[in-house]
């Protein structure tokens, strides 16, 4: 059996219960005020609605609350029922024993937060001001779904290649894509997706 | 076509500016540069040898994933995320039959055998998965043969994984409700010689590498990142440990019962290039740890939850109930439905923490499964780790965030 080096700790965290968020809804809902859309505690972790321009708001709530990660910004397209694209943004707060020399008892949590944009027009705040880590996820949004980021100091696609037409990821993209034979006067969008095999 | 001012727009603010913008070169650093591993792009803008900036390009391993998730069935969609990360398939599927499992509520009734095993080929997959970044980190480096000592011992635990499921790579073992087929006999041999003979190939292995004076002279302070900045970009996994913090999913939310094990989380205060070195290594003991503790409680029983509606009647009853043949039948043809909404799961997979935000409308597919890829995160952060360093450094930064491509791109 190896020795385990003296770098690994060999404190353990007990087993953490999860910890209800319930007492931060309505400090985030306060914060948003107008773009509150709706709060609910789910079997994962609490989460609350919003529009776009209640984002910061509640992102510098959700901060100073103590969740310091922000896991990651997917879109899911919701098409054909609006509103149609939801921007959902998970935080983490660490345990805060999760830090040297650090004791005190925090349990874990995840808090997330679903933006609706406005369909025919997609824009929601960056949150590469804050958060760096926000560059890639936006631009992959921006990729994938057309998703517009105000502030963003890059917005360019990430996956697709840069002359790339359309955001495959929307629920009205086919499958297979778009039949990319040439057609006199057509433009790519218009003509017939592939037949599925 | 992007000009270098636009790749480098969003990188973080360059504090080493030379004197006369002139003199920096901009360099394209693969994709097809040994060390980037087949498919990435850094997009380097140098003073002589010193990083200034660095922008990785990816998406040359894009595959649709995603979308290809939402055109299957629920348990079809077990064989597209298994590709992912294509080093740690199980890591992947677990993830998503995990979240499946908590959208039709049956969380609660996956058997204790399935339960063991899932961990047991969840670590069995962390070892093979670091193996394979340990043999190609060191050779990165430019130690050859470790690679040869890392690759049989993952080729033992590869063996292994055919012998019971089938299938070297993408297994698609785990499935929603269990798993696709019990153990066959003689696995608790195999796995009972695979631990005896680990711990001296690690220790082996360990002895070339961990005070090589050349490996600690080409990652002691490399690719250094606080524990602030790496929290604020998003690094999780041994990326994050190895800068100080504690922070495991199998611990903060644990999952198939892995608050049931005994094992350490292994830290490291460095924040550098070596500390994650030494982090993974120790990682590579606690998951052997944990196998020996699931093949020592190793449980009977059945494997998959005993519910026709999700899980297939077993071959010997649908040649003699015509109930279960419809019940196969049905499966097969149409699947099932899972319950309207949306869950977050995440496990550790070997590069971090690996969450699949699975969203359903009712239907028998899903209607979206977002991934959160650690590694696409943690490459993410060399942006940061990479300016002030050399280019060779570089190579051993790459190295050190062990990113999967599959994972990245998707």
């Amino acid at each position: 059996m190896p020795e385990p080096s003296a770098s690994a700790d060999q404190v353990r965290p007990a087993v953490y219960e999860r910890r209800s968020t319930a007492e931060l809804i309505p400090q985030i809902a306060a914060a948003v005020g107008e773009s509150f859309l709706d709060a609910s505690s789910e079997q994962d972790m609490d989460e609350l609605a919003l529009r776009p321009d209640g984002l910061k708001a509640a992102v510098a709530a959700l901060r100073a609350a103590g969740f310091g990660l922000l896991l990651d910004i997917g879109v899911t397209d919701h098409s054909p029922l609006a509103p149609r694209f939801e921007v959902s943004y998970h935080f983490l707060k660490m345990a805060a024993g999760s830090r040297a020399g650090d004791r005190t008892d925090v349990s874990p949590a995840r808090f997330r937060l679903r933006v609706f944009p406005d369909d025919a027009n997609p824009r929601v705040p960056s949150l590469t001001g804050s958060w760096p880590n926000a560059d890639w996820p936006e631009r992959e949004a921006y990729d994938l779904f057309g998703i517009q980021f105000d502030g963003h100091p890059n917005l360019r696609r990430i996956l697709m290649p840069e002359d790339w037409q359309g955001y495959p990821l929307r629920k009205d993209y086919p499958l297979r894509g778009f039949d990319r034979r040439f057609v006199p006067g057509g433009r790519l969008g218009a003509v017939p997706p592939l037949k599925e095999s | 076509m992007s000009t270098p001012a636009d790749v480098f727009a969003s990188s973080p603010d360059v504090t080493l500016a030379p004197a006369d913008e002139r003199d920096t070169l901009v360099l394209s650093m693969g994709p097809q540069h040994p060390s980037t591993h087949g498919v990435l792009q850094v997009m380097l803008r140098l003073d002589g040898e010193t990083v200034l900036a660095a922008e990785p390009e990816i998406g040359y391993l894009h595959t649709g994933i995603e979308k290809q998730a939402e055109n299957l069935m629920w348990q079809q969609a077990v064989t597209v995320v298994d590709r992912a990360d294509y080093l740690a398939p199980l890591s992947n599927s677990l993830c998503y039959v995990l979240a499946a499992e908590r959208l039709l509520g049956i969380t609660d009734r996956i058997p204790l055998r399935a339960n063991v095993l899932r961990v047991m080929f969840a670590e069995l997959t962390r070892i093979a998965s670091h193996l394979v970044w340990l043999g190609t980190h060191a050779m990165d480096l430019g130690a050859q043969s470790i690679f040869m000592y890392a690759f049989e011992m993952r080729e033992r635990i590869l063996e292994i994984m055919e012998f019971v499921t089938g299938a070297r790579m993408h297994q698609s073992w785990f499935r929603i409700g269990g798993l696709a087929i019990d153990v066959p006999a003689g696995f608790l041999e195999k796995i009972g010689a695979l631990l005896d003979a680990f711990p001296e190939r690690l220790r082996d292995m360990r002895a070339i590498l961990e005070e090589n004076i050349i490996i600690k002279d080409r990652l002691i302070g490399v690719g250094k990142l606080s524990a602030e900045e790496s929290i604020a970009w998003g690094l999780t996994g041994p990326a994050l440990r190895a800068a100080g913090v504690r922070y495991d999913v199998r611990k903060a939310f644990p999952y198939s019962g892995y608050e049931t094990y005994d094992f350490d989380v292994p830290t490291h205060a460095g924040g550098d290039c070596y500390a994650r070195f030494v982090v993974r290594l120790n990682e590579m003991h606690e998951a052997w740890r944990i196998i020996k503790q699931a093949a020592e409680k190793f449980p009977g029983g059945p494997v998959v939850i005993d519910d026709r509606k999700i899980v297939p009647p077993p071959k010997t009853e649908i040649q003699h109930s015509m109930e279960a043949l419809i019940h196969h039948f049905k499966l097969v043809s149409a699947g099932f439905n899972v319950p309207e909404g949306h869950v977050y799961q995440a496990v550790e997979s070997p590069r971090g923490e690996l969450g699949l935000y699975v969203t359903s409308a009712g239907g028998n597919k899903p209607w979206r499964v977002r991934w959160r890829p650690a590694s696409f995160y943690n490459l993410q952060a060399l942006k940061r780790m990479a300016p002030g360093n050399l280019i060779a450094d570089v190579v051993a930064i790459i190295g050190s965030l062990d990113p999967v491509f599959g994972e990245v791109d998707r």
